[in-house]
């Protein structure tokens, strides 16, 4: 039988069935569960037969001998963790060997692997042999059958699409809903000039539909954050483990969605924010208890919706970051002034997320020093969100991701400098109010400030900001208020054109310029306009 | 007429190339179940000629959905599709009234030998 058609299906369908390994595994780990021996059992032995179909003989060979390892558990043999090593070990093996299967995307022939040394799979079969009695015994009535499965009901009214295919439908679609935009204004015009109803309301239904098939195809691009936060506590436990550390690990709201490209995205951030929190943030036992905390550190995953975004926080109850240290440093690497006494948790993190922050062996010692909160920074502000940091010293530390809940379309506000139109992400406009040039006060640069609702809140003057028209007597007559990251800056702009919907073109910013846009949009004239990173103007 | 099938297996990738095999075969996929809740359900509601049934699957495993759809109909025709190493659990699933059992992995030709025999019976 050509198994190669297949192969994809395998691939992904042995994913999810790893993970559900993996969380029967946790499960075990942490209380011995029975249940969730039967779990393992089933998830091993669907990947063994589904092995077998396509020819991956190891694949089939090392779940054979964790599903005999499982069986025997399950049969009442004792527990205890050498057996629950064996076993990790052996589901990492497992995910190794379908990986390199996966990888070649084509059946191999069994003769071949079948003569293959395997070292993994010698790993699990001497390790199985002589494990010993354990402290723990698994008891209670074990059916294979009869438990629960988290996909199982799902899996008959769902259907696997090519993300691809779901991108192209959704350039589709926002074409769409630009011309929708643009259909509508001609028509409005036409009324003007005595209306002609049939057209109108031909014009509104389609403008009708074509809104709800775009919610539709936002809605279908949707996916629960746990597609990606499933895989992190064997990845925290694992690196536990290597630290030597003790990590009571908890997952909250990953029923919460995400657009499935932002979620992608978002993966790698949120590893680089755990691996911080486990290496620099948590203490070890001997320390915690010292201090009067629990041995094993706390540490939260968590999703929260809010509005038209998601938030995502990595929290700890780690020491902190020590500000003392990163100011001194900091200062001595001049990436603030001398005269800098205290560094405010977002000063903290424009540092410790600055590119060119040393993480050289001085400040090793320090939590959360700033490895790869750069890339965290960066990545979060690519994708329109933005970063905050709270933390306290012993007491522990808190990232927050702010996420837009889909790329596709944002909520913008249209304004004008000179001939251009640009375009500020509503998410971060506080308020626009007209101003007068009597009321800035006066400083170099961005020092220049204006008083709003009693602050005085830096100036920046998008003309003079993007070096255009210089010379030009200045026509700005409005104050936009942006905020980012906590911090406001007052933005100056000619006019201000309105709010709207736009459909989002992502482009990598120039990484050697001033990263000032980050991205593109076509407005309903079919003019293009850039969408202005403010995160780069506060 | 095309005989018709219910496919019972928890993994899709088994359910697409049992499907896959018998419709090749000139036969009609009916329905398919991932648990032996979906399966006793979807037979009673298609009533097809053949059932195809895993033996571990979640909810309820096969062999209890054997038990239930033949004390409905009696002349239920089932064919069990088990792993290797499950000999034990066949026997099992023949007593609770399955006609015949392939075991995975499948080859095509095995599996339409092991239908055409339950469908002649």
């Amino acid at each position: 039988m050509d198994t190669s058609r297949y192969a994809e299906l395998f691939r992904t369908e042995s994913a999810e069935l790893l993970a559900e390994l993996d969380d029967a595994l946790l499960a075990i780990e942490a209380d011995g569960n029975a249940t969730e021996v039967a779990a393992a059992f089933r998830s091993t032995h669907t990947i063994k037969g589904m092995a077998g179909a396509m020819g991956y003989a190891q694949v089939e060979r090392i779940a054979h001998a964790m599903e005999s390892l499982l069986a025997e558990l399950r049969d009442g043999r004792s527990m205890d963790a050498d057996v629950v090593a064996v076993l990790f070990d052996s589901s990492t093996a497992l995910r190794e060997a379908v990986n390199r299967e996966a990888a070649s995307l084509k059946a191999v022939d069994p003769a071949v692997t079948d003569g293959v040394p395997s070292f993994e799979l010698a790993a699990v079969t001497a390790l199985s042999a002589g494990i010993g009695a354990g402290a723990l015994l698994l008891t209670g009535d074990v059916s294979v059958d009869a438990l629960p499965r988290r996909r199982a009901d799902d899996s008959l009214r769902t259907v696997r699409i090519d993300l691809r295919r779901l991108d192209a439908l959704l350039d589709l679609v926002s074409e769409l809903a630009i011309a929708r935009d643009r259909l509508l204004r001609v028509t409005e015009a036409v009324a003007e000039h005595g209306a002609h109803r049939p057209l109108t309301r031909a014009a509104q239904d389609t403008a009708r539909l074509v809104s709800a098939l775009q919610e539709q195809v936002l809605q279908a691009r949707m996916v629960p954050v746990g597609h990606v936060f499933d895989r992190f506590p064997r990845l925290v436990r694992d690196i536990a483990h290597a630290l030597g550390k003790e990590v009571h690990f908890t997952l909250e709201g990953r029923e919460i969605e995400l657009d499935r490209s932002l979620l992608d995205a978002i993966g790698d951030p949120i590893v680089h924010l755990l691996r911080n929190a486990l290496d620099h943030g948590l203490e070890h036992a001997v320390t915690r208890l010292a201090a009067g905390k629990t041995a094993a550190g706390r540490l939260v995953l968590r999703a929260v919706r809010d509005r038209a975004s998601v938030i995502i926080q990595v929290e700890d109850d780690g020491q902190g970051i020590d500000r003392r240290a990163i100011l001194r440093r900091a200062i001595a690497d001049g990436f603030v002034a001398p005269g800098i006494t205290y560094l405010d948790d977002d000063l903290l993190l424009e540092v410790i997320a600055h590119a060119g922050f040393s993480t050289a062996a001085a400040v090793t010692s320090i939590s959360g020093r700033g490895v790869g909160v750069d890339v965290v920074a960066t990545r979060v502000r690519a994708l329109a969100g933005s970063l905050s940091l709270r933390t306290a010293e012993s007491a522990g530390t808190v990232f927050t991701l702010r996420l837009p809940l889909s790329l596709a379309t944002m909520r913008a506000l249209l304004v004008q400098v000179g001939d251009e139109i640009y375009v500020f992400p509503a998410a971060n406009v506080v308020e626009a109010l007209e101003y007068h040039p009597g009321t800035i006060r006066p400083g170099a640069g961005l020092t220049a400030s204006l008083l709003v609702r009693d602050a005085w809140l830096p100036v920046v003057q998008m003309r003079t900001h993007f070096g255009a028209d210089a010379g030009v007597v200045s026509a700005e007559s409005f104050a936009v208020v942006v905020e980012c990251g906590g911090r406001k800056s007052a933005v100056l702009v000619d006019a201000l054109i309105g709010q709207q919907d736009i459909v989002v073109k992502r482009f990598d910013a120039p990484r050697a310029g001033e990263g000032w846009f980050n991205g593109a949009t076509v407005l309903g004239d079919g003019r293009p306009a850039l969408i202005v990173d403010l995160g780069s103007l506060c | 007429m095309n005989r018709t099938v219910l496919i019972c297996d928890d993994a899709l990738f088994m359910r697409m190339m049992v499907s896959d095999i018998l419709t090749q075969a000139g036969f009609d996929v009916v329905g398919q179940a991932g648990t032996g809740v979906q399966a006793v359900e979807q037979y009673r509601q298609l009533r097809p000629d053949l059932v195809t049934m895993d033996i571990v699957m979640p909810d309820m495993g096969g062999i209890d959905a054997v038990r239930e759809i033949t004390r409905h109909d009696p002349s239920a025709r089932i064919l069990m599709c088990s792993a290797m190493g499950q000999q034990a659990l066949v026997v099992e699933a023949i007593q609770a009234g399955a006609k015949d059992f392939v075991v995975k992995p499948f080859q095509a030709s095995r599996v339409l030998e092991a239908v055409n025999r339950v469908l002649a019976a």
